[in-house]
Parts: C-alpha cells; structure tokens; sequence
C-alpha cells in the first residue's frame, strides 16, 4: 500500500467512525422542563443517615444537577434532577465524626441501582419464580387493606405477622404502634449475626440491655475477644475513630492492643500480640485473667460489684480458673495469662471488647458476662477509657403518644417457622417483609422459605427482588434514605444521647413510597382505622424532636436538628429509655460449648463471618463493595474458605482449590484461601455472596457459608449459635477461576512466602 | 507554590477499605465486573496492601494504603512519549488524558504499581450514571489513570481561596480517600509549609517512604506501626 491509498483509507474509516459516534437521529434526544429550581454546577452539600448498618452514622450528600432518564406521556427523554452526588461522613456528627466506612461511601448505589422496584408489583407466575405485573399504588394499598379488614373482620388479627431487622428508632416505633393498634404481634425481628447475647449480658450485669459504647481515645489498654470492632461489629467508623486516637492521638501514649480469636480478623490484624484461643473459651479466658489479678491482689474481687456477683466462684478468687486450668481449655500458655492479666489490671484505663464468634457458642452469655466481670474488676464501666452505654432517647414518650399500644412478644424465627410447619397450629395469614432475607440468612434447619411458602398472602417492602422478597404476592417498594425521611437513634458509639434525622435530599427517582407513611396509608383505609396522630411520618419526627431540649431558649429544636443533622446532648429524665432494672439472676458457671457434629467425622470447627464487603449478606447487590478487594485477601466478586497453611498441605490442598465443605446440614464448594491467620483446626468462611436472587450483581454469585448451619442456640436468648458447627473439607478438583484477587502475589506477599 | 505531600501513619491505619471505595465514588472510577477482573483489569487508584509475616500461632499481618506516590523524580514521566505524564509545579505527577496514547511504558516504569490502564470505554448500568461527579473527566479506551491526589479539590479550594483573596488554610483541602478514612490516618496538604500537619508528620522518627532507594523521592510519607512498648 502506497501513502496516498493509506491516508485515503484512514479518512473513509475514520470519517464513519465519527459519523457513527453522532447518534441515531430516530431517536431524538428529548429534554424536559425540571421540576426544580435547579443551579447547575453549584454543589449543595445535606445531611443525611445512612441506612446500612444499625450503626447509625450522619451523613453529609453533595447534591448537583444530573440528566436523569424518564418518560412523560410515552415520550422518553431526559430531565434535569437534583442529584446525590457522593457521600460523607457528617463532620460534626458525635458517632463518625467526619469519617464514613466502605459500605456507606457505597450506600449510594441503592438509590441509582439499576435492578430497583421502581413501582409496586403483583405476582403474576408462580411464587417465587420473579414473575410479577405493575399495579397502580391504590391497588396495591386496596389489596392490603382487604386482607387486613379480612383477618379482623374474624377476629384473627394476631394472624398477620411482620419480619424485620433488629432496630430501635422511629421508624420501629411506628412499625410497633401499628401493629399494636391492630392487634398484631410485635415485629419479628432476626439478623443471623445479631446482638442478642450481648445485650442480655449487659441488662444482667449493668442493667443496660443494648450494646456497648468503647471509649477507645483514652484507653492505654484494649483486650479484644474476637470482636471485629474495626470490621463489621457494632459501631465500626466510631470505634475506627477511637483507635487511631487510641494508638496517636496523645503524645508520648500508644494504646495496646491484644486481641483474642481463632481466625485474624481484620481487626486482629491489628492487635500488638495475636492470641489464638480455642473457640468457645474465651469466657473461660477472661475468668483465667480475672483469677490471676484476685489473687494477685491487684484488684479485690468485690470491686466487680454486680457483674462479678454473677459469676459463680467469684467472691472466693476463681479458683477453679488457675492459670494452668485455663491453658488446659483454651490453649493459651498459662504464663502468658498471668502476663495478659498483669498488664491488664496495671495498665488502665483498660477495656475488654467481646462481640462476635464467641458469642455465637452456646456458652455465648456465660463468655460475655466473664468479660463484664473483667471489665468491671479493673474499673472500667463508665469510667474514662472503658466501656459505656449510649444513653437512649424514648421515642414514644418524647412523641407524646396517647394510648400507647404494647404488642404480644413474637417469637423467634425458628419458633415462628416450626409453628407454621407443625400440624393444627394456627398459622399467620398474612407477612410483611420488612428489610431483612431470612430465606438467605437463616440456616437450612430452620425451613424458613418452606414455612413462608405457607402463608397464604405475603407482602414485601423491600427496594429489591431478593431470596426472600420473591416469594411475595405484593411488592410495596419503599423510598431509599435518599429520597425520605430518615433517621436513627443510635444503639452505642457515642457517650452522649444522639438522635439523627435528615430531610429527604433528593426527589424519588421511581413510583415508590416510604414505607412508614405507607403504614400510616394503610391504618387510616382500614374499616376499624388504626388511629395514629400524624399524617405522614415526618410529622411524628416533629413531635418527638420538638419535645427534646432546645440549644438556647429561642431555638426550634426540629429545625436545628433538620439543619445539622440530628440532636444530641443530654436527656432529661422523662425522655431517657430507663435503665431496666437488673433482672434477677443465678450465678453462672462455665459449660462446655457444644458443637454440631462428630469430631472424628466433622475435624473442623466452621466459623462463618461477616464479609467487610456485604456484612450479612444484605449489601452484595452493590458493585462498589464487590469490586472493592477483601482487606484481608484482596478478593474481589468471590468466595472462599480460609485454610491453615499446615492443614492445606497435609490435605493437598492449594491456593484456589475447590473444596468441599460439609456439615450435618449441608455442602457447599468453594475455593480454598491459604492464610496464615488460622488456627489449623479451623476453617473460615465470608458471609455474603451464594445468593440465588439478587440482582443482576450478585444473582448466582459465589457461594454462602450459612445453610451449613446447625441449629444449635444460646438456651437463654435463643440467639443462632452460629459459630458452632463441626466440618469435613476435601479437595474435589483444580483452581476453575471463581476466586478472584486483586493482588498480583509478588509485591504483597514476602520472599520467604513465595 | 505549595508543594502538595501526604502522610499515612501505619499506626493508625487498620485496613477496613473505606478509602479504596471513597476513591471509587469521587473520581468516576469504573467498575469492570467479575471476568475482567480476573483478567487483572480492575482498577483502584489506592488499595490496601498486606504483609503477612510468620506463621500461625506467631502469624502478623500489616495493612499499608498504597496509592500514586506523586514522586519528585517520577521514572513514569520521561518514558511518556506524548508527555501525558508531567510534572506539575505543585509537585503533582499529572496525567493528561487527552494526551496519552496508551503506549503503558509508565505503568511498566512505575515501581509503585499504581497506574492503570482502560481496557474498554467506561459504563454505568443506568441509573447509576447519576453517581458520577461532574469534576471528574471520563477516562476513554485506551488512556492511563491513577491517583490525582483529588486535583479537582485542589482546584476548587485553591480558586475559592484566591476569590477570596486569602491563602489556602492547612486541611482545608482533603482528598476522598483522607475525608472518608475513619482513624485519620491519611493527612494531606502543603509540604513547603514547614507548620502545616503533612510536614510536621513527615519529619516523624518514625517516617520512611515506600522503596526509597530507588531515588524516585515520593511525596508521600509512611509512618510505621510501632511495635508494642510495654511488653
């Protein structure tokens, strides 16, 4: 070819590639009039709280124009809306402080999700096969309506039956005051990796049924029993905060920080001294330590108060819990204890932090009334650099309620399920899914997706079509935090009372509707109207933030908390969730932790654990969290099991092997993690992914670790000992490309490694 | 001229990710999907590296965020034969996309492993496209990309400051990955300016930069995790 022809040939193929790039002129691009006084290019920034975690962490949303795709009277185009734009932590808010984890930065891929219900649906195939038709929203809500009216025009109002996550705040206020009002049950509530075990510790030794607040900036001392507080667990951006001013925040002082578990979690990763226990006898540690600062007479045992009262054998040292009595149950070395404990009791302030795997035993409560004792034996309950509880707004009595409705306890999950499959029980009628997937995050004992198949009429509130939620007859799609009020009345992570609130920030992108005024719909269209005294719920926030203390005597409190992003100070008295009075209790005594299957046929102890990614499962529809590498292993869109270096090789067993895991309950494969963070009995697995129904991301993605559950409980919360099954592994076949990493091996990982 | 510069103190950093994800949303950062992904193709300004050390029961693990280290002396500059990769007078290490041609000698000549290449035009299955941030250029097929330090905050504090007719407050300018990080482990700012927080933490005992022998003088400066002192 000549220069002329090839010049001549550049200009006809990149004249058409211009050409091409133009558009299609048959599809015109449409612009519509907004319906907002839009600036372009001028930033806005609002606060906002995120939905993810019950961590309940303020928000501030930079909010600009964006062109958003819709149709008007069949005609498609584009229209400029106010947009989120990105998230951040609320500088000024109490719990994060300016800071915002992984998970909420991604929170904003809710709103704009491709695979949202944008309008509610009926089931138009079988259930549970995702066949659905649109339905305008007063079908919908005439349907609802007809099947409440039904149940209570028999009487039978207590067969409508509401599932939710665990959660404390106005929203669950409302949720509980309709059913209440009905006639219902309260919300049924189940998270698999919930906090009921810890919670009851603390009613029973501090009278404080919730979870813990860290004061970690002015502890010189941290012991951690398997609590990933940086991770996943309670209040992690808080406690993130807390740790780096723990470790350099104050010159000349660097907290320690010890950690114990069976499995490095990304917070042991941190830990100056790692010590492996076995699972289930971190309680039994804690006692060890205790027993060695008693008899060493650092710390006399009645200092302890209350919580070490519960202990049996507390007033006379521990002595069933010697040094070389705990190395025999935990494996850690018993001069290595009396160092811990030495160091424990001397260097103060010192906290003890459990949560997580060893309260999934069932031992769980006796393993966390130890480390209350502990704590409380070093002085370290509302004390500075120990542990505190977030002091918690009363919703109800700050909304000034009349007849404030209390419902019937529901029970379990389990106990619900096993109702509906047992014969001559009454079963409910009626379900409403409120944010939770039990079908996916419940093990396969419990037949959750069996016994909901049951129900003869089910309705979903939820913004996805998920493992659970396609089992719906109705879908009722809610608003994203986005796009409603939304607010929060945080558990724990600040030692001051909050309450968080945020105007919605931007107009709903679909025909949703937010679930709560949805409620408030629904109980004014019934026949016998569930009487509620607001409209919409913003105007319950406005009761109850207009009833709190006011900044200075002219302050609107409402508008100030709308403006900052919530309240938070100190409670007055009658608007203070009372400290329940310590339940009576038995002193308490070490049982063995009992584990689901035979040690000989099952080696392994199976610790499945909340991924950094989706937590519970319930964020792996977002492809920021998916694509984002595990901090521990850089894995990306993948599962997989961690293995001991040691046990992989005597098993044969290489990095990316699939493998087969087994328990009485269930298989699964998956590939095989080498990691040095493990002990050689154990074996570890990310919740997460292996959902059947879950958007286009993670539909059919990955494998789930959770229908290899035993059934197996805590006796006293009934809380899922899910740290308690045994497992077979063997290798079934070579790496086949499903467990993906970031990492190209060489620069992450040492010579000595490679 | 400031002299723009980062710390990351190892100390404080306990490798939980909230900057690789921040990072995504602020800079229109494209995710690639699963099979690319394993192709090696995904793409993440900062990351979060591990080092694992001894075996169990002794097993260490340490975190380090590793994004461009904006180097003085930058082996991805005079490779660049379109000069899409320069040297700004602020110390940034820039990248014109409008330049380059896609040759990735700079990725090869980069020590850090910071720079990535785009293998397909970017896409957002819609409506997530109304993420995006307007400040951010799209990167097309066929470019480089890598960590600015947030150039379009630089600029859009630096010119709201100059409107103002004041100079630039030290921490008035964050990048998204020092915003979001919940211990506070990454500080930014002006190195020239010996009282601002990134210079007082620089000087640290316990600084050091990432593969400081290979001359490249990276602006950013890792403070070690301290060894436990009281045991």
């Amino acid at each position: 070819m000549d220069r002329r022809s090839f010049i001549k040939l550049t200009a006809v193929t990149g004249t058409s590639a211009a050409l091409s790039g133009c558009g299609n002129p048959a599809a015109p691009l449409v612009r519509f009039v907004p319906d907002e006084d839009i600036m372009p290019g001028v930033a806005a920034w609002k606060p906002g709280v995120c939905p993810l975690c019950a961590a309940g962490c303020g928000l501030t949303v930079r909010v600009m124009d964006a062109d958003a795709d819709v149709v008007r009277n069949g005609q498609a185009g584009v229209v400029r809306i106010l947009a989120a734009k990105k998230l951040e932590g609320g500088p000024m808010h109490p719990i994060n402080q300016g800071g915002l984890c992984a998970r909420g930065q991604a929170a904003i891929q809710v709103t704009y999700h491709p695979d949202r219900i944008t309008q509610p649906l009926k089931r138009a195939g079988n259930r549970g096969d995702g066949r659905y038709e649109a339905i305008s929203w007063d079908d919908a809500l005439k349907e609802i309506v007809s099947r409440l009216d039904a149940l209570e025009g028999v009487g039978n109002q207590k067969a409508l039956a509401f599932v939710a996550r665990h959660a404390y705040g106005h929203r669950a206020a409302l949720v509980a005051q309709f059913l209440g009002r009905y006639g219902a049950p309260g919300p049924i509530t189940y998270e698999l990796f919930g906090d009921e075990v810890l919670r009851r510790a603390n009613a029973l030794s501090f009278g404080r049924e919730q979870r813990p607040t860290f004061d970690l900036p002015n502890a010189r001392f941290v012991l951690g029993f398997g609590a990933d507080f940086l991770g996943t667990w309670n209040s992690p951006v808080a406690q993130g905060h807390g740790y780096g001013a723990m470790r350099q925040g104050r010159p000349g002082i660097r907290g320690a920080f010890v950690q114990v578990e069976s499995r490095m979690s990304q917070t042991g990763a941190n830990a100056d001294e790692w010590v492996p226990a076995r699972p289930g006898t971190e309680g039994v540690l804690a006692l060890g330590l205790a027993n060695v600062i008693i008899g060493a007479k650092l710390r006399p045992a009645d200092a302890a108060g209350r919580a070490g009262s519960l202990i049996d054998g507390w007033s006379a040292g521990l002595s069933a819990y010697t040094p070389a009595e705990v190395e025999r149950a935990t494996g850690v070395a018993a001069r290595r204890i009396e160092r811990l404990a030495r160091q424990f009791a001397d260097t103060r302030p010192a906290v003890a932090i459990i949560g997580g795997p060893p309260l999934a035993h069932t031992n769980g409560l006796f393993s966390a009334l130890a480390v209350n004792a502990l704590n409380a034996l070093v002085g370290s309950v509302e004390q500075p650099g120990g542990v505190f509880f977030t002091p918690q707004l009363d919703v109800v009595a700050a909304a000034k309620l009349q007849n404030v409705a209390t419902t019937a306890p529901p029970p379990a999950l389990d106990r619900f399920a096993a109702g509906i499959l047992s014969a001559g029980a009454a079963p409910p009628q009626v379900l409403f899914i409120d944010g939770v997937n039990p079908v996916y995050a419940a093990p396969s004992a419990w037949r959750v997706r069996e016994a909901f198949e049951k129900i003869p009429f089910i309705a979903s509130f939820g913004s996805f079509l998920d493992d659970t939620s396609k089992l719906a007859d109705l879908i009722l799609p809610d608003h994203t935090f986005l796009e409603s009020w939304s607010e929060a009345v945080p558990e724990s992570g600040a030692t001051i009372a909050v309450a968080s609130v945020a105007p919605p920030v931007m107009s709903p992108l679909h025909q949703t509707r937010a679930t709560a005024d949805v409620l408030l719909d629904v109980g004014r269209r019934l026949r016998r109207p569930v009487a509620l005294p607001w409209q919409t719920f913003d105007e319950m926030l406005a009761a109850t933030f207009g009833a709190l203390p006011k900044a200075t005597p002219d302050a609107d409190t409402w508008s100030d908390a709308q403006e900052k992003g919530g309240w938070w100070g100190t409670l007055p008295a009658g608007l203070a969730a009372a400290a329940a009075p310590a339940p009576a209790a038995r002193p308490v005594t070490s049982a063995e932790p009992q584990f689901d299957g035979d040690p000989q046929q099952y080696p392994f102890h199976f610790l499945p654990y909340p991924s950094s990614a989706f937590l519970d499962g319930s964020l792996a529809h977002l492809p920021w969290l998916q694509e984002m590498p595990d901090p521990l292993t850089s894995a990306m869109w993948s599962s997989w099991v961690e293995v001991n270096p040691a046990t992989a090789t005597r098993l044969g067993i290489g990095q990316g092997d699939v493998v087969e895991i087994a328990s009485a309950h269930g298989t699964v494969r998956t590939a095989a993690m080498i990691s040095p963070g493990i002990a050689p009995d154990v074996l570890a697995m990310p919740v997460g992914q292996g959902h059947q129904t879950f958007t286009r991301y993670a539909s059919g993605r990955g494998e789930s670790p959770v229908p290899l559950l035993a059934p197996l409980t805590e006796p006293a919360t009934g809380a899922l000992a899910w740290a308690a099954t045994r497992v077979r592994m063997s290798r079934v076949g070579d790496p086949d490309g499903r467990l993906i990493l970031f990492a190209g091996g060489m620069r992450e990982e040492t010579e000595t490694r490679r | 001229m400031p002299k723009w510069g980062m710390t990351a103190d190892l100390d404080r950093c306990n490798g939980c990710g909230a900057c690789v994800t921040a990072c995504h949303a602020e800079n229109n950062i494209s995710t690639v999907g699963a099979d690319e992904a394993a192709r090696g193709r995904a793409k993440h300004w900062i990351r979060v590296e591990r080092y694992w050390e001894g075996e169990f029961p002794d097993a260490r693990l340490k975190f380090r965020p590793v994004m461009c280290q904006q180097c003085d002396n930058a082996p991805c500059e005079p490779v660049c034969p379109t000069y899409a990769s320069h040297h700004t007078a602020d110390g940034l290490n820039a990248q014109v996309y409008n330049r380059c041609i896609g040759t990735r000698y700079c990725a090869n000549a980069c020590p850090y492993n910071v720079r990535f290449f785009d293998f397909f035009n970017p896409s957002w299955d819609k409506p997530l496209h109304l993420q995006l941030n307007p400040d951010v250029s799209l990167r097309e097929v066929g470019v480089m990309e890598k960590c600015t330090f947030c150039v379009q905050r630089i600029k859009a504090v630096t010119i709201q400051a100059k409107a103002d007719d004041r100079p630039v407050a030290d921490g008035e300018i964050q990048p998204a990955c020092a915003q979001a990080c919940p211990a506070q482990a990454l500080v930014f700012g002006d190195l020239d300016d010996p009282e601002s927080a990134v210079s007082r933490l620089s000087r640290s005992s316990r600084g050091s930069k990432l593969l400081e022998d290979l001359g490249t003088r990276p602006s950013v400066t890792y403070l070690d995790r301290q060894s436990r002192t009281d045991a």
